[in-house]
């Protein structure tokens, strides 16, 4: 009998907790070990921040369901790994602090044969001063509360500008090494067509700030895509969007500071500069845990485990962008000192970014960190799964699941609007993710055709699909493993 | 220079019609990107 134990229940450790207890006999122990007593689906958190969606429609309680399948569940967070056990504990545990209930604060030892990691990242809104999401008039759109508490400051500034009003608006990256802008995308012009729905749209200034050297970089150096007949950058295409929709943008901006309607930001040219604004949404920069590692005898292992996010089996020499190749990535997501620990979706550290790192001229770093989102984190969640049940299965360690986002596609589905008539989507599909520029060198490290573009009603259909999908997957309801990661 | 969107095409891009047939379409072709497999890169085959 096997004890898998599962750090998060979002998208990543949720996908893995449902292939283990449907591939797994029940002598097997499989046992989720998340804060959040929700599972939430991340993506639609854009149109709750516009209030077409409300927060309940995008998540549901994990405990009842768990309960069901026969997943063992601890609402408690993660403290500290000790992956030798300790003097008094032969097996490998992870520290658990439970966060409700008569348990809350008590501390419990989760032993394990098998660990994933799938803790996420942590929202580090800390780094930048002042970034509070809700005070200082900004606001993020990262979880549901956010969301929710979004809609509400700009609800509000719509009820202002249609008594006359005149406000600015800035979304975008709240750091200097933030990632996600594609969820700032979206943002962007789902709240661009909600001032136009709204009939306010002429009293409001709309920017996009970003840390990206260019538009429609999305932290992975851009990309040349199919668009119809046409082949082009993702900076021309978002180009043509923003210039269809008066967005303004300012790019190249690490934001170091925010203050009530005033976002401080340096530029790639080492300006200091500020944007004054009347509701902002800003990206904070992503971190790890800060989770610490012991050894039997409790000496401090934690980089054996952690380099800000888990080490797995990337190469982590350090090189320059000249030099960054596909083979840096991991394909199994197994740490390499303790084999049977891993770390799928944005648990992981990167072997380094995607996009070109960029330095302002006083040596500030201002350029996207690599993005991951649900596609990867679910496949590479399923794949750290399969190899488990293999390896349980055949009693020896087993690696056979391979994926790595240098040979991975993935879609982006970006709302650009909502409304089953009226609402618009960007589509965008790009294969490798990590782009590999000795397979693909004459277009920018990409499969052409694979990777591709398209605007349209057709897109906001489909992410409202692909919203339902992965809901009902999420539920684990009949027949929910034959859709795809 | 900025490539601008001209009538037609906002009219092909907000058409229902022409857009079910591209839902389909669009739907096909991410299926066959996102579900065509992963693999490792590490060791050439």
């Amino acid at each position: 009998m096997s004890k898998i134990v599962i750090l998060g229940a979002g998208i990543s450790g949720h996908v893995a907790a449902s292939h283990l207890r449907r591939k797994l006999s029940k002598e097997h122990e499989v046992v989720v070990v998340s804060p959040n007593s929700n599972y939430q689906w991340i993506p639609s958190n854009i149109w709750v921040g516009i209030g077409r969606m409300k927060s309940e429609k995008i998540l549901f309680p994990l405990e009842p369901l768990y309960k069901k399948k026969g997943i063992g569940y601890k609402q408690a967070k993660a403290i500290s790994f000790f992956p030798e056990g300790d003097k008094n504990e032969e097996k490998p545990y992870v520290l658990a602090e439970y966060v409700v209930g008569d348990k809350k604060s008590q501390q419990e030892k989760v032993t394990y044969d098998y660990l994933i990691n799938a803790t996420g990242p942590k929202l580090n809104f800390e780094a930048t001063n002042g970034l509070i999401p809700g005070e200082n008039k900004t606001y993020s759109v990262c979880t549901y509360t956010h969301a929710d508490h979004a809609w509400e400051g700009l609800n509000s500034l719509i009820q202002e500008m249609k008594q006359g009003k005149k406000v600015k608006i800035l979304i975008g990256t709240g750091h200097a090494k933030a990632t996600c802008q594609g969820a700032a995308f979206e943002y962007i012009l789902n709240v661009e067509q909600e001032l136009r729905k709204h009939k306010v749209r002429d009293m409001a200034e709309v920017t996009w700030i970003s840390n990206e050297y260019q538009l429609g970089d999305f932290g992975m150096d851009g990309m040349l895509l199919s668009y119809g007949s046409m082949t082009m950058k993702s900076h021309e295409m978002v180009e043509m969007i923003f210039e269809d929709r008066d967005i303004k943008w300012i790019l190249g901006a690490g934001v170091n500071k925010i203050e009530n309607g005033l976002a401080h930001y340096e530029n790639l040219e080492g300006e200091q500069k500020a944007e004054t604004y009347d509701f902002a949404m800003l990206i904070p920069t992503f971190s790890g845990h800060d989770f610490k590692a012991y050894d039997k005898n409790e000496n401090d292992i934690t980089k054996k485990l952690f380099k800000g996010f888990m080490i797995v089996d990337a190469d982590y020499t350090p090189k320059p962008y000249e030099e960054w190749s596909v083979r840096d990535w991991p394909e199994t997501y197994q740490n390499p000192s303790y084999k049977n620990i891993f770390a799928p979706g944005i648990a992981f550290a990167p072997p380094h970014a995607i996009s070109k790192p960029r330095k302002s001229k006083n040596g500030t770093d201002i350029s996207p960190a690599p993005p991951r989102t649900g596609m990867p984190s679910g496949i590479t969640a399923k794949l750290v799964a399969d190899n488990i049940i293999d390896s349980i299965k055949i009693g020896k360690e087993s690696l056979h699941h391979k994926g790595s986002l240098g040979n991975m596609g993935a879609a982006c589905i970006a709302s650009a609007g909502y409304g089953i008539t009226k609402g618009s989507g960007v589509s965008i599909t790009t294969y490798p993710i990590v782009p590999d520029y000795e397979k693909y060198p004459k277009t920018q490290g990409r499969q052409l055709g694979k990777t591709f573009g398209d605007i349209g009603l057709a897109g906001h259909w489909l992410k409202l699909a692909l919203h339902y999908a992965f809901i009902y997957k999420a539920k684990m309801r009949p027949f929910w493993w034959l859709i795809p990661e | 220079m900025t490539q601008r969107i001209s009538k037609y095409q906002r009219f092909k891009m907000m058409n229902p019609i022409i857009q079910f047939f591209k839902f389909i379409y669009l739907s096909i072709k991410i299926m066959i990107v996102v579900a065509g497999g992963h693999g490792g890169t590490k060791k050439v085959n």
